[in-house]
């Protein structure tokens, strides 16, 4: 038609044609024709403006932000990338790996029939719960879960079933072949592959990024059997309530065996109790006893205060304020600084501390790294308990290991510097290529070689000679703690420990035992103390563990060893000089 | 009349011209929309008829016989019932506050025995008649009294306040924001926009700081900045813009959406339908459907400028606005350029009421093109009965 043409052709054509043809009309009609046309003209602008944002919005959503945006929800479900680096030992023995395997789980709606399901999967899967897995089943929800980590043999049975509406996650679980033998080391993962404790967690990144390297570590699973097979025999023999161990190379301070008993199964950490978890030699600090008399000799005889033939005068106990210091073998006389080592005098030991002084004391201490945490690849570590304020009475309870609390670990780090020729390594438990940076001299050589020879006097003739291994030149220390317990300390309740090295002529290796409230039995005639308990432990395990790292059995009654451990008359030890 | 040979007397046009006039282009607009619709339900039932795409058929043909229907009825009849359906519109709304159904959390449906419905729905019409009734009895000088607008603007805040305390914040904003248009189409002057504007910046601090409980600035942060519930109120806006993300240019092609066919987007066949079509249609598909809704948006404006009385006018403006700002307000949510406030994607949401209130604002919008050159005095008492 002419008048549809002429009218309406194109909607917008419309704006101009009218406002042409206006002029015929009232004023008034004219007036709101023209204003309604500026507003329509300002509204179309304004929606234009708002169709613009939109197009433009999603162009960013679609095209522009396709990348971020998903990241968002997927992060929340998806579970990260499972696979982690492998853990060995230094010899390339597997610690931790990682093990393809498939959980099951079921879309509860598509479940037609969920008793028969679930007779089943039980079928299958004995250890599954049928109560349990009906209710799953007919929870009439989208997602739930029926078993993690089916073994290939349960995978195969699921499949033979053939019910629809059960799925698979495939991906890959963390095992450890070893079980519990390096398992405070390795420590474990949670449920969807993150580090959750020992070095599974402290290098959590390092082994989810470099998927293909090994973490090698500096264990050596042979000592690590070892270590964990006496102190679990100990721990039988003594009744004790646990036990602690570790094997320090001296020369780097690499750690080749740690071990806390009880300990636990990484792979099912889980079931495992708190005390399980808890890892006595790097966590736990103690307050040792006598084995800090080693450093409390070597500290006096390298400050340049104390001479080996000084004598102090343990003829009775020390009373100070409403503390008494006594000690536990008295031999009320005055005794040599070899004899205050070797028979373990505590006011010996006190009286030769305040000769050095407080303030020479704890920079001794914060030099040997006892004030702080042990710097160990482990996030499970323990932070030193020390005197504040650092009095005298303090410094002679340290002088016999009372009133700081360390870690075993940070002593048997301090007890490798003393006797390596006097330069402290930090412990390490991630085998380094190339050679080991250079530690911080703690002690001159000479007072190594002094405090070697003392420590070999006490295996062979004082408190740990129940250590001796023929042929070994085993030295050591014992040291009996009594924990503290209530108010003050309880007398039956004791911390029995040991720190051995080994060959004394060339040191090499420290061993530290640990025994937790051990108990004397027949053959210990009723003692617990260290000499009794710790002081054997550290035996055996020398004996297994010097053939496996090739130390050679040596003659002791060679004369070039003897005149190595003698302790001479111009020492000042005359008394000692018949042996 | 004054616009010489161009104008008839549509009292005297026959049923057969008025259907001849009938816009039949923007009918055309309508359809398509539609039809994508039917399709993206078609997909959301994973490929079947039933439950949706067949009811939202059946909808929209009744609604397009509606639409016929009103687009025939003499404009003026609509002037002279305008008062009357705003009051039964309103106390629909007071029905809804009395005896309202509780559909999910919040009250907003009647009860009619064969049916429910949506009074604030009705309102959306019902106001636009009103308005635009008013302002058409009131001359161009005489919108410049003041006092002159404290009815229209109680007739806006009634049924804003009646929708908010349902609670719809979404539908209130719309209704006042189609009014605020109504308002400035009329003539109302610039400056009374700049008062508003300005009362409202200084009043909405003092609200929130003194009118609201804590738990409900809570809500309302909640609702402002979803994404600081990614589980709860901001699951679906993050569903929905991954769906988003993942179309691409092209799609992923009909039917092959997995947000939605996962059932990762709840609901996905009402509010939500447009991430679909994003999703299986892509970039194009979406410019594609926003372009058809621009399409109507002109015909809506040019209809307005046609038409030779006031109040055909403002009916026009009233139904093409409302229409618009859903399709503004629906895209904007799903895109997170706005909060999520339950509006439907016009013609294309799956949905009875919306779908029939907007053929009857088309109905009305036909109307006013096919009675453009209709004069209707300014008092109504003038016209015949």
């Amino acid at each position: 038609m002419s008048r549809r043409e002429n009218d309406f052709e194109l909607p917008l054509f419309e704006l101009r044609a009218r406002s042409e043809t206006a002029d015929g009309s009232t004023r008034s009609e004219v007036r709101w024709l023209l204003t309604g046309r500026g507003r329509l003209q300002i509204m179309s602008v304004l929606f234009a403006a708002l169709f613009l944002v939109i197009g433009g919005r999603l162009v960013h959503v679609m095209l522009l932000r396709q990348a971020a945006e998903p990241a968002v929800a997927t992060g929340q479900a998806e579970p990260r990338a499972s696979e982690r680096a492998d853990l060995v030992d230094r010899n390339g023995i597997l610690l931790a790996t990682n093990l393809a395997s498939a959980s099951l789980h079921a879309d509860a709606q598509a479940i037609d029939d969920p008793v028969g399901a679930a007779r089943a999967l039980v079928r299958v899967l004995p250890d599954l719960d049928e109560d349990a897995v009906r209710r799953k089943l007919a929870s009439n929800k989208r997602f739930v879960w029926i078993k993690r980590n089916l073994t290939p043999r349960e995978l195969h049975g699921v499949n033979v079933l053939g019910i629809p509406g059960l799925g698979f996650e495939h991906r890959q679980r963390r095992v450890y072949p070893l079980g519990s033998l390096a398992a405070h080391v390795t420590g474990y993962v949670d449920v969807d592959n993150n580090g959750i404790a020992g070095i599974e967690k402290s290098r959590d990144d390092l082994l989810t990024q470099g998927r293909d390297e090994t973490l090698r570590l500096t264990l050596d699973a042979r000592l690590q059997h070892a270590l964990r097979d006496e102190l679990l025999a100990a721990m039988e023999r003594f009744r004790a309530k646990g036990a602690g161990g570790v094997v320090l190379d001296a020369l780097s301070g690499e750690v080749l065996a740690l071990s806390s008993l009880p300990d636990f199964d990484p792979n099912r950490a889980g079931e495992a109790s708190q005390l399980a978890l808890f890892n006595q030699v790097t966590l736990g600090v103690y307050e040792l006893g006598s084995v800090f008399k080693i450093f409390n000799t070597a500290m006096g005889l390298d400050s340049g205060v104390v001479k080996l033939r000084d004598r102090y005068d343990a003829t009775r106990p020390i009373r100070v304020a409403r503390f008494t210091i006594r000690d536990d073998h008295p031999k009320r006389r005055w005794l040599s600084v070899p004899e205050i080592f070797k028979y373990s005098s505590n006011i010996g030991s006190a009286k030769l501390a305040l000769d050095v002084g407080t303030a020479g004391q704890r920079d001794f201490m914060d030099r040997l790294g006892m004030l702080r945490a042990a710097p160990i690849e482990l996030p499970e570590v323990g932070t030193p308990l020390s005197p504040e304020p650092w009095r005298e009475i303090n410094t002679m309870t340290v002088a016999f290991g009372h009133g700081l609390a360390v870690s075993p670990l940070q002593v048997a780090s301090g007890v490798a510097a003393i006797i390596n020729g006097g330069v402290l390594h930090p412990p390490t438990l991630i085998r380094r290529d190339g050679p080991r940076p250079e530690g911080t001299r703690v002690v001159s050589a000479r007072t190594s070689e002094i405090m070697r020879r003392l420590m070999r006097l006490v295996v062979r003739d004082g408190t740990g000679k129940q250590a001796s291994i023929p042929g070994y030149l085993i030295g050591g220390k014992t040291g009996t703690a009594e924990k503290v317990g209530g108010r003050g300390y309880n007398r039956r309740a004791l911390l029995s420990s040991f720190v051995a090295v080994f060959p004394m002529t060339a040191p090499r290796y420290v061993v530290f035992v640990l025994l937790d409230e051990p108990r004397g039995n027949d053959a210990t005639h009723g003692f617990a103390s260290a000499g009794w308990t710790a002081a054997p432990t550290a035996g055996r395990i020398i004996a297994r563990m010097a053939p496996i790292v090739g130390i050679p059995v040596l003659d002791e009654e060679d004369r070039q060893i003897r005149r190595a451990m003698h302790i001479g008359p111009k020492d000042g030890g005359t008394r000692l000089a018949s042996y | 009349m004054s616009l010489g040979g161009h104008t008839r007397n549509a009292e005297k046009a026959t049923l057969g011209s008025k259907l001849l006039d009938v816009n039949w282009g923007l009918v055309l607009l309508l359809a398509s929309v539609a039809a994508i619709g039917f399709a993206m339900l078609y997909s959301a039932a994973n490929g079947s008829v039933s439950p949706w795409a067949s009811r939202q058929m059946i909808r929209f043909g009744v609604g397009l016989v509606a639409m016929l229907v009103i687009a025939l009825v003499d404009i003026r009849v609509w002037l002279r019932q305008a008062y009357a359906i705003y009051a039964v519109a309103l106390v629909l709304l007071i029905a809804v506050e009395v005896m309202g159904v509780t559909g999910m959390g919040a009250r907003r449906w009647v009860d009619l025995g064969a049916f429910q419905l949506q009074p604030s729905e009705v309102m959306k019409i019902a106001l636009v008649l009103a308005l635009a009734r008013y302002f058409h009895g009131i001359g161009h000088e005489e919108i410049g009294r003041p006092l002159l607008l404290i009815p229209p603007l109680v007739m806006v805040a009634a049924p804003v306040f009646l929708v908010l305390r349902q609670p719809d914040l979404g539908t209130a904003l719309l209704i006042a924001a189609v009014a605020a248009v109504l308002f400035f189409q009329a003539g109302v002057r610039w400056w009374k926009f700049a008062l508003v504007a300005l009362a409202t910046v200084i009043v909405v601090p003092f609200a929130w700081r003194f009118g609201l409980h804590d738990y409900q600035r809570d809500r309302v942060l909640t609702f402002l900045v979803p994404e600081s519930d990614p589980l709860g109120a901001g699951y679906h806006i993050l569903q929905s813009k991954i769906a988003l993300g993942s179309g691409g240019v092209f799609g992923r092609g009909f039917m092959q959406g997995t947000q939605s066919h996962l059932s990762f987007l709840p609901e996905q066949q009402t509010d939500f339908i447009f991430t679909m079509l994003a999703e299986e249609l892509g970039l194009l598909g979406c410019l594609v459907l926003v372009g058809l809704y621009l399409a109507i948006l002109a015909y809506g404006f040019a209809i307005s400028l046609r038409a030779r009385n006031q109040f055909g006018r403002l009916v026009a403006i009233g139904v093409t606005t409302t229409f618009i700002l859903y399709v503004f307000i629906n895209i904007a949510m799903v895109t997170g350029l706005i909060p999520v406030v339950g509006v439907p994607l016009p013609l294309v949401s799956y949905g009875g009421t919306a779908m029939v209130t907007l053929l009857v604002g088309f109905g009305l919008l036909i109307g006013v093109f096919v009675h453009r050159d209709v004069p209707i005095p300014r008092r109504p008492d003038q016209l015949g009965a």
